[in-house]
């Protein structure tokens, strides 16, 4: 047990416990009329990190650091965070992508918890560069997180923004890339490789750490490398799987990237998820 | 297995019902290039989204998935096209456009090379809401020097996009809308360049519309005539170059004109038959309908075009205003 502490004081096993209930209410969010189930799921240990550990609280009920979402569809995972933590009611978030619900499957700026607007691809890493900059310049020592997703790495807008902010050395900025090497239409690696990712942002003056995207005392250690970087951006890539550990989900491999709604049995997955959340409470009281 | 993949695929984004979609575009692509050697297929990782899957298995040499990178994908095809090649890139609209303007420019329109851009999801059609919406692409385009502009207003007219886009000597948008549910059976129909197709006569008033609008327009024509207003109904799939002779001609036999469109009211067909009339000194009754220079958000179809005021009952009240104003 000489694993890193969190950033709060959370054990390692309550962020896994949150994890596994945002993997639940993602499930529950998309049941109805489909989603972005499998990201939701693979990104879980990632939200439950930066939610419920990394950015600190503002002290008015939000977070002091910052957040930008570059991956419309991911925004279900900020949902699953954000239902665990109150700032969102199941009930609504059950309404996405229903006629006129002001719950959007891709985010615009306003709702909360979403500082831009996502989904038109590869245009977060530019707008966290941005914001960190203003940041430092106006003295602030908020930090920026920005999530994006290897298919997004193949618009060139991204390694425009890596290289402002790696010539700006913006220690205050961390990139936290989803390598789940899925993208519309297939395996990343086939369609269009954007390998080797760690290698290329160290080539754009970053530091990189590359971690399995679902191992909270992974990413742990990746935060505090990155906040203990105090001469250039940081870049975690997280190697995920979409369908990982549900297995109605890995049945609709390979290509779920959206789960349509008669894709999956819902209920399995929920049930498995539960008994995960129950073993995981044993021991805790252990 | 790729039978079950390309459902799949295709539930993202598009497919509503989870039952095989028509594949006419990309059907009538496949068979255009088996008979043109010079035919090639790139597509920005949204291969059954645009109806690029069967020409992906059937022709994998001339085909490419580029990834998510729009503008590198007008890039390549300009490379391609100065070495004789016939690219048909393929996005949905909003990207198409949006992210490559200035390489659909320089490398597509200026040089005029048979570069042709073809776009799913236009207009505010998409769950996805404001960063997949494209209600100003056609205003866009249409300012661009070289650039013909087609867009079907069915299925049954998605085939003869193919023609149309080969026929046209330089750089094409193809601005298309594959239906979200399995439609009723149809047949192929034909389209020319820079004309019009009347889709129902009248001589009251005309309904000059493109795209979804067109089956809105004739919904509400039968409206209208329930209650004696008799209006011709033009579906102007070429867009540009304008069928300006039949706008010309409509607004002579019948008096009063309304446009309606996917789309802003600012720059799109509306504004391309207002300057049509203004330019020949024409003043009648005139109404465009369309997205009223306001952003919109994510929903289904029917649910947008009410919401933003494109679906027939906004049409028909159109109408009935200008039949007022006519006197
Ligand atoms: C600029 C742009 N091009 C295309 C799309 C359509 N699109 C939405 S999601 C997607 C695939 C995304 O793959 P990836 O970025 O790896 O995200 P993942 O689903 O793996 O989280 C595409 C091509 C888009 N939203 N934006
Ligand atoms: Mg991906």
């Amino acid at each position: 047990m000489n694993r890193k502490r969190s950033r709060s004081g959370v054990s390692i096993l309550e962020l896994e416990i949150v994890a596994a209930k945002i993997r639940r209410n993602v499930l529950e969010i998309c049941r109805g009329q489909g989603g972005y189930a499998a990201q939701g799921v693979a990104l879980a240990d990632i939200a439950a990190t930066l939610y419920f550990d990394e950015m600190r609280p503002d002290g008015k009920g939000w977070f002091f650091d910052r957040f930008i979402l570059s991956n419309g569809h991911d925004a279900i995972m900020t949902y699953g965070a954000l239902a665990e933590s109150g700032h969102y009611e199941m009930e609504d978030l059950k309404t996405i992508n229903a006629d006129g619900s002001w719950v959007d499957q891709s985010p615009i700026e306003g709702q909360p918890g979403f500082e831009i607007t996502a989904g038109s691809l590869g245009q977060g890493p530019s707008q966290a560069a941005g914001l960190a900059w203003a940041l430092r310049r106006q003295g602030s020592n908020a930090r920026v997180h920005c999530l994006f997703s290897d298919g997004e790495l193949q618009e060139g807008n991204v390694w425009e923004g890596a290289m402002f902010a790696g010539h700006q050395r913006l220690s205050n900025l961390c990139y936290i890339v989803d390598n789940n090497d899925m993208q519309a239409s297939g395996h990343t690696r086939k369609i269009m490789s954007v390998e080797p990712v760690d290698e290329k942002f160290e080539a754009f003056g970053f530091k990189t750490r590359r971690i399995q995207g679902t191992s909270v005392a992974d990413l742990l250690d990746a935060f505090e490398d990155a906040r203990a970087t105090t001469d250039k951006p940081f870049a975690m890539i997280c190697d995920t799987k979409p369908w990982d550990g549900i297995d109605c989900l890995q049945k609709a491999q390979p290509l779920a990237h959206f789960t349509a709604k008669d894709a999956v049995k819902w209920d399995e997955g929920i049930a498995e998820i539960d008994a995960e959340i129950e073993r995981l409470e044993a021991e805790r009281t252990q | 297995m790729s039978e079950i993949l390309t459902k799949l695929e295709a539930a993202d984004f598009i497919n509503r019902s989870f039952k095989p979609l028509p594949r006419s575009y990309g059907d009538a692509l496949v068979e255009a290039a088996k008979a043109d050697s010079r035919i090639v297929a790139l597509c920005a990782d949204l291969v059954p989204p645009t109806e690029t899957d069967r020409f992906r298995d059937e022709l994998p040499h001339r085909f490419e998935n580029v990834g998510i990178a729009e503008a590198n994908m007008i890039g390549i095809a300009g490379g391609m096209a100065r070495s004789g090649e016939i690219p048909f890139c393929h996005s949905f609209c909003a990207f198409i456009v949006k992210r490559a303007l200035d390489q659909i420019t320089m490398q597509a329109a200026y040089p005029k090379l048979p570069i042709k851009l073809v776009g799913f999801l236009p207009g505010v059609a998409t769950i996805l809401g404001v960063s997949h919406q494209a209600i100003e692409d056609v205003a866009i385009l249409r300012a661009v020097p070289e650039m013909a502009i087609f867009e079907p207003s069915g299925p049954e007219y998605h085939a003869a996009m193919v023609r149309l886009a080969l026929d046209w000597d330089g750089p094409v948008y193809l601005r298309m809308k594959r239906p979200e549910t399995p439609p009723p059976p149809f047949e192929p129909r034909t389209l020319s360049i820079g004309k019009g197709v009347i889709r129902r006569e009248g001589g009251d008033m005309t309904i000059i519309s493109a795209g979804l609008c067109v089956a809105e327009s004739l919904a509400a024509a039968t409206t209208l005539g329930e209650e004696g207003i008799d209006a011709r109904v033009v579906d102007m799939a070429s867009i540009k170059p304008l069928d300006a002779a039949l706008v010309l001609e409509s607004a002579a036999s019948s008096g009063a004109i309304i446009t309606a469109e996917n789309h802003s009211i600012v720059g799109g067909l509306g504004s391309a038959v207002a300057e049509v009339l203004a330019d020949e000194g024409i003043g009648l009754p005139f109404k465009r309908i369309g997205v009223q220079d306001r952003f919109c958000e994510g929903g289904t179809t029917p649910y947008l075009m009410n919401q933003f005021g494109i679906d027939a009952t906004a049409i028909a009240d159109a109408a009935r205003q200008v039949m007022r104003r006519k006197g």
